[in-house]
């Protein structure tokens, strides 16, 4: 069995060398489509991404009138956590509040003599307020309006980011879409590759194919050679891929981890944590993609 | 050793190869298949090693009904059955060491093995000198002398040379043909396709003569009469 492991293999190695222009592009193709499909895969986890970042943003500030007591606004926040729409309430006191702001602009020069020159503090409490869902933030101010605290808030601050989630979305939605289209022209071009390279294999080595046959070997020594051709095909391109990929993630990291500043994703540190998965991704696809085509191509020409 | 049982082979443009043909070759027999161009004696070839299949009819070789043949068992068959073609089927980019080696490669045959046995082949075929040369270096008479060592490197119980000296001069025919009676007298069955009257004539042997698929004359010590 190992004697005729090693023989298959080293028969799938001179195939590879004859023809190994064919073999340069077969895998490039290869390599270009994992490339694409992985492309397409990063994009659409950018955007989930990004996405949750946005909607991670949408809340609902109550800012209550100055003077108004402690205990009040504390009740105010046990109703609004009392309804089912709301998911989180975070409760700013003034000295919170005046804090965070000073912290915010602690390079802003002006702000900080015009805080320096107030004698008390001009910031009110207030409750953030988040929902489940995007679409529950009108019902929880309906319902807060129309309760006995709603005479405790000056004012009520709504940032809408609906639109701008809706317009990411179909951004989103339109990239993925594109890339997929993409990917299958190129799945397509690869098996179409794949097959024609096996095909010019078999033609090239038809006379050792048929003095194979005339001489006894088995059909699985005469086909595993071709096999093991693709299988060498999948491996090659899938570490062409990853090292194309990796270039990319560690370049691009520091800008989209900019991106994402305050949230919980870093593209290095996700591309680290899931090299494996996604290098073991792109051999299967890469395997199925050559082994397939190629077996395709041995049904059709290679009778033994 | 090879029987043909009323062998019918009918071609798909419905052309003849045999028509209830019946020929038994017993173990350690020379025997010639005579016959013109497209009579049916590649056919008959063809059929021992399974690379043709019987209309009607059953081929026995070896003991073995080989008539439905699964195509897993063909390589077994064909590990039994030496072949030496007018074309010798050599392959020009390797050496005749390796051209014969191949043949026990392709098979899984150890390498240990493979060592011992080549150079045996090479010494029954008389190219042990030759070893290192490739076929373009070599003449029709010592390339056919490759095939036959490769057809024999199985240890076949039959040889099956299927106009072995078409493509040689009368001096490299002749001593085409004395290799396979040196062959045939180690104890291998031979079965020799051939349409060269003066080979045939020499040979003394037994004769089977074919036209248009049946059999017209087997004589035991015959002369090529058709």
């Amino acid at each position: 069995m190992l004697v005729t492991i090693i023989r298959t293999s080293h028969f799938a190695f001179q195939h590879f060398w004859r023809n190994l222009w064919i073999s340069a592009i077969t895998i490039f193709i290869l390599t270009l489509t994992l490339f694409i499909v992985s492309l397409v895969g990063s994009l659409n986890l950018l955007a989930g991404q990004a996405i949750k970042a946005v909607e991670d943003k949408v809340d609902i500030d109550l800012y209550f009138k100055q003077g108004t007591d402690e205990a009040d606004i504390l009740k105010a926040k046990v109703y609004v956590e009392s309804l089912p729409e709301v998911s989180k309430v975070r409760y700013i006191s003034r000295d919170e509040a005046l804090e965070s702001f000073t912290a915010t602009h602690t390079d802003d020069p002006d702000i900080q003599a015009a805080l320096a020159e107030l004698d008390s503090n001009p910031l009110p409490a207030s409750l953030s307020v988040q929902a489940n869902e995007l679409n529950q933030y009108q019902a929880i101010i309906t319902q807060f309006e129309s309760s006995e605290y709603d005479t405790l808030v000056e004012d009520k601050n709504f940032s809408d980011h609906q639109a701008v989630i809706d317009r990411l979305s179909g951004l989103t939605k339109r990239i993925y879409q594109g890339g997929l289209i993409i990917s299958f022209i190129f799945v397509f071009i690869s098996v179409v590759m794949m097959y024609n390279t096996i095909r010019v294999a078999i033609y090239s080595h038809r006379e050792e194919l048929g003095i194979m046959k005339l001489v006894g070997a088995t059909d699985w020594f005469i086909r595993a050679p071709f096999i093991i051709e693709s299988v060498l095909y999948a491996l090659l391109s899938s570490i062409l891929a990853m090292s194309i990929l990796s270039v990319i993630a560690f370049s691009a990291a520091p800008y989209v981890n900019a991106f994402f500043t305050g949230y919980d994703f870093s593209l290095d540190l996700f591309f680290v944590t899931n090299f494996w998965i996604i290098a073991l991704g792109q051999f299967l696809i890469s395997l199925i993609l050559a082994v397939g085509s190629s077996m395709l191509s041995i049904g059709r020409y290679l009778k033994v | 050793m090879i029987e043909f049982k009323k062998v019918t082979k009918i071609y798909s443009d419905q052309t003849y190869a045999a028509r209830d043909l019946s020929l038994l070759i017993r173990p350690g027999e020379f025997v010639s298949i005579v016959g013109q161009s497209g009579t049916g004696k590649t056919t008959l070839a063809k059929m021992v090693i399974a690379e043709e299949h019987p209309t009607r009819g059953q081929v026995v070789v070896g003991g073995w009904d080989i008539t439905n043949i699964k195509p897993a068992d063909v390589p077994v068959l064909r590990r039994q059955v030496g072949v030496v073609f007018q074309d010798f089927k050599l392959l020009p980019k390797k050496t005749v060491y390796e051209n014969i080696k191949f043949a026990l490669e392709v098979c899984g045959v150890e390498q240990r093995k493979i060592d011992a046995i080549v150079p045996q082949v090479l010494k029954v075929v008389g190219l042990e000198e030759k070893r290192d040369k490739f076929p373009h270096q070599l003449s029709g008479g010592q390339q056919q002398r490759v095939a036959i060592g490769r057809a024999l490197v199985h240890r076949p119980k039959v040889l099956l040379a299927d106009e072995p000296t078409g493509s040689l001069d009368t001096i490299n025919a002749t001593e085409i043909i004395e290799l396979l009676l040196k062959i045939n007298t180690l104890g291998t069955t031979v079965m020799l396709v051939t349409h060269n009257k003066e080979i045939v004539d020499r040979l003394r042997r037994r004769v089977v003569a074919i036209d248009d698929g049946v059999i017209i004359s087997d004589q035991q010590s015959g002369k090529y009469n058709l």
